[in-house]
């Protein structure tokens, strides 16, 4: 009985859907937060992001005569389905509600569902702009990805783990990731970027000829159900790399000795999560966009490339 | 712009015409011509002086005849003024020799009912698709 | 492969103003385009001639939102020639300035308006804040924004004293500091780079055959500026530089626009500090005796011509108008051939187009 009661609490409350909920609401008010006033702009109040989620269920929900309704109800709850099991197997603090070993890359492959989700509803949708979105979050979705996965390598084969939460706990006795593979750390950031569809590779969504790319017939609860998607994707993907890359909820080096550790652990976590959402926003606010060519070039010429020797260094320390 | 070569070459290419040069302002000679002579006097004033400026067409209803005025610049400026009798104004295009005539050409077209012959493409510039009511700019046209 | 046609307004996130083009699209590569204007045909010219000049001064201030001034300016010299006024120095100098701070006004307009098309809105929002400061100082010049109703014929009808013009002095010392740092992120910033290098081009040669002036000339490498070579008002007694680039392309235009802000600025303090005493405007009599005018400013888009025939009544025989973007407009079916799709709202903002101006 104890035990269904603490799982449900895990999955609904702490570190779960709710945790996830409350944490998606204030990264994205930060996010705009810091992006407004980096623009000489004053930025929303705190209650925006819920003021929008709770506005959009509210809103009537329609779809063209051409959308494929069944499809296009179900592609969004595919997508906030698979951000929520991928952060089962993140760890807040010191241990993950569920891991195995392997987890990396099942959670890998659960953060890739949204784009898929994405590129389909803008298929199913049934508007030209919606189809050529589409097509090009594909194209982008190839550009980022492999890059992606190869920094994630790294980490897996020097703490010799392919669970995250080895991965984190490997480094809280040794050494943070991001300092031993600075450039997988990089590219990291870089693929999370292209992944979240934020500035400046947010192509599909904001080119101003094609409306809202993909989403742009979505409305109402529906639309409520991919930006919800969206921003605790944001959340899980920056718990990711602050895991797999700064030490989880590790201290330093080597553990703290002392009273309360699990909320000292807990605050360094948040602090490390911040951090690495100032540097997505500020990214962001930095550049022009791409064009989904240039995009692809980077992609396959620097990113990649790079990733690949980063591997190689690792692989090769390691061996020697 | 040498004004006084140029008014000297049109006297020469085209003894018929009137020419009555006058100046007018800002900084302007106006020069009239016969319709049939328009075209080539352009196309003089491109080849020998290199005047290829075309500012742009006006087109006037005054009462008797359609005025037709191409106002060229190059640092200062020359009117061509050419008229064309009401019921049958045509005259030859120039969009060949100066592509950027074109929508001054249509302009004209659409609203004086001026037809000019060779020009591919006079369609209706800034009038509705709908429009029945006549040239807007002629004087029996409400 | 298969062509695709994709319409482009009247209505579309990329465009300010009604304007319509048919796309027809290979792949992601532009092979043709339609264009179709008239979305805000006004009947302008028509309607000018029903009303008497000095309520003409009022519906030519209404051709376009932007660059209303000079519209007025073009105008109002056109008239004044015909009744043979000579405006007091003091009305010329202010209509000057008043244009040139529409110039920048406009320059800083269309830059945020470029950034916003290729989603650099950080740019778009700072271009767009330091706006304010040349808004400010119009509106305390003539009480409105965009509509100033400055000139008459004959004239200005407002004025200000040392106070105020220093007051500017201080404001514009304060935007220059600011308009440098953008010219540095044009210059040096590489996404905006990436996105404008190389698109849009046009040839000087493309330039001369559709009778193109103003930014989008100058970019091309056509040495042409009618402040300098036709000169009007007071340009003749200012120092100024006509800014040329050779690349032709958005970029280009960009710089181009850029540097003419700061020379702008410049000729602002030129005409505040050299502002000489004197009456704002002279009488003109109602009635202009019959003559023609061809009367040209430089807008910021480029040559504004007026031609205005009177007949010797209150009212004018005809007034013909032609805006610069009704020019330029003629370039785009060239320079939209070949273009990627992601790049039609950077070419179609690099011309600056202004379509209440080319419809009226």
């Amino acid at each position: 009985m104890f035990e269904v009661l603490s799982v449900g609490f895990a999955l609904l409350v702490f570190p779960g859907f709710g945790f996830l909920f409350v944490c998606a609401l204030a990264f994205h008010w930060i996010d705009r937060r810091v992006a407004a006033r980096l623009q000489g702009r004053v930025g929303p109040p705190w209650f925006q992001p819920l003021a929008d989620l709770v506005k959009l269920m509210a809103k009537e929900d329609v779809l063209p005569i051409g959308a494929h309704q069944a499809a296009c109800a179900v592609l969004p709850m595919a997508s906030l389905a698979a951000v929520l099991t991928a952060a089962l197997y993140i760890p807040v603090g010191r241990y993950p509600l569920r891991a195995f070993e392997g987890d990396l890359i099942v959670v890998f492959f659960l953060l890739s569902v949204p784009a898929l989700a994405y590129f389909l509803a803008g298929w199913m949708s049934g508007s030209v702009f919606s189809i050529v979105g589409g097509n090009r979050s594909l194209l982008q979705y190839f550009s980022y990805e492999v890059p992606f996965l190869m920094a994630l390598v790294g980490p897996a084969i020097l703490s010799g783990s392919w669970s995250i939460s080895a991965i984190a706990a490997w480094q809280s006795h040794t050494v943070w990731m991001a300092l031993v593979q600075p450039v997988g750390f990089v590219l990291a950031l870089v693929g999370l970027i292209g992944k979240l569809k934020r500035s400046p590779f947010d192509i599909p969504k904001a080119e101003s000829e094609i409306s809202a790319g993909p989403l742009t017939e979505f409305s109402g609860r529906k639309l409520a159900l991919w930006q919800l998607s969206l921003q605790i994707k944001t959340v899980v993907g920056i718990f990711l790399l602050v895991n797999i890359f700064l030490g989880g909820s590790a201290a330093g080096m080597a553990p703290f000795p002392g009273l309360h550790v699990e909320l000292l652990e807990a605050v360094f976590f948040g602090v490390k999560a911040v951090l690495i959402l100032l540097v997505l926003s500020v990214v962001g606010v930095l550049y022009a966009r791409l064009r989904i060519d240039q995009l692809v070039s980077l992609g396959w010429q620097v990113l990649a490339p790079l990733a690949l020797v980063q591997i190689l260094a690792v692989v090769w320390i390691g061996v020697g | 712009m040498n004004v006084d070569l140029i008014l000297e070459a049109l006297r020469e290419g085209f003894p018929t015409d009137p020419l009555e040069p006058q100046t007018m302002p800002i900084d302007e000679t106006i020069v009239t011509l016969t319709p049939e002579n328009l075209r080539p006097a352009v196309q003089m004033l491109i080849t020998r002086f290199g005047l290829r400026h075309l500012s742009t067409i006006t087109g006037i209803d005054t009462g008797d005849e359609i005025e037709l005025l191409y106002h060229f610049w190059d640092r200062q400026g020359l009117t061509l003024r050419t008229s064309l009798p009401r019921e049958d104004a045509r005259i030859a295009t120039l969009t060949d020799l100066i592509p950027g005539a074109a929508f001054y050409e249509r302009e004209a077209a659409e609203m004086l009912g001026v037809v000019f012959e060779g020009h591919t493409g006079l369609d209706t510039l800034l009038l509705p698709d709908d429009w029945d009511s006549g040239p807007p700019l002629r004087k029996e046209v409400e | 492969m298969s062509r695709i046609t994709i319409p482009i307004g009247p209505q579309h996130p990329a465009l300010k103003e009604p304007i319509s083009f048919l796309l027809t699209v290979e792949g992601e590569r532009i092979v043709e385009s339609a264009l179709r204007i008239g979305y805000v045909h006004r009947g302008l010219e028509r309607i000018f001639q029903d009303r008497n000049y000095v309520q003409n001064v009022h519906v030519v201030e209404r051709v376009c939102g932007i660059c209303s001034h000079v519209h007025t300016t073009t105008y109002c010299q056109g008239v004044e020639a015909l009744l043979g006024l000579e405006v007091p120095p003091r009305a010329l100098y202010i209509r000057t300035l008043l244009c040139e701070m529409e110039r920048i006004h406009s320059h800083l307009l269309w830059l945020g308006v470029l950034a916003e098309h290729i989603g650099f809105t950080t740019l778009f929002m700072y271009t767009w804040r330091d706006r304010e400061i040349v808004l400010d100082v119009m509106e305390e010049l003539s009480g409105g924004r965009v509509a100033h109703a400055v000139n008459i014929i004959g004239g200005v009808r407002i004025d200000l004293d040392r106070d105020h013009a220093h007051s500017i002095l201080a404001r514009l010392d304060e935007l220059e500091r600011q308009i440098e740092v953008f010219v540095r992120i044009v210059q040096h910033e590489r996404t905006f780079q990436a996105r404008t290098r190389g698109v849009g081009h046009l040839s000087a040669e493309q330039v001369r055959r559709y009778c193109v002036v103003g930014p989008v000339a100058r970019a091309s490498g056509v040495d042409v500026d009618l402040r300098r070579d036709a000169p009007y008002a007071v340009y003749d007694r200012l120092k100024f530089r006509a800014i040329i680039a050779q690349e032709g392309d958005v970029w280009a235009r960009t710089m181009v626009r850029s540097m003419e802000t700061i020379e702008s600025l410049e000729m602002c303090r030129q005409l505040l500090t050299e502002l000489p005493e004197g009456p704002l405007a002279v009488r003109a009599p109602r009635r202009v005796p019959p003559g023609e005018v061809v009367s040209r400013c430089e807008a910021p888009r480029g040559e504004l011509v007026y031609y205005i025939r009177s007949d010797g009544s209150d009212r004018p025989a005809r007034v013909k108008v032609r805006t610069p973007t009704l020019t330029t407009l003629m370039t785009l079916p060239d320079q939209l051939r070949d273009v990627n799709t992601a790049d039609v709202p950077t070419v179609l903002s690099g011309v600056d187009l202004c379509i209440a101006c080319a419809d009226r």
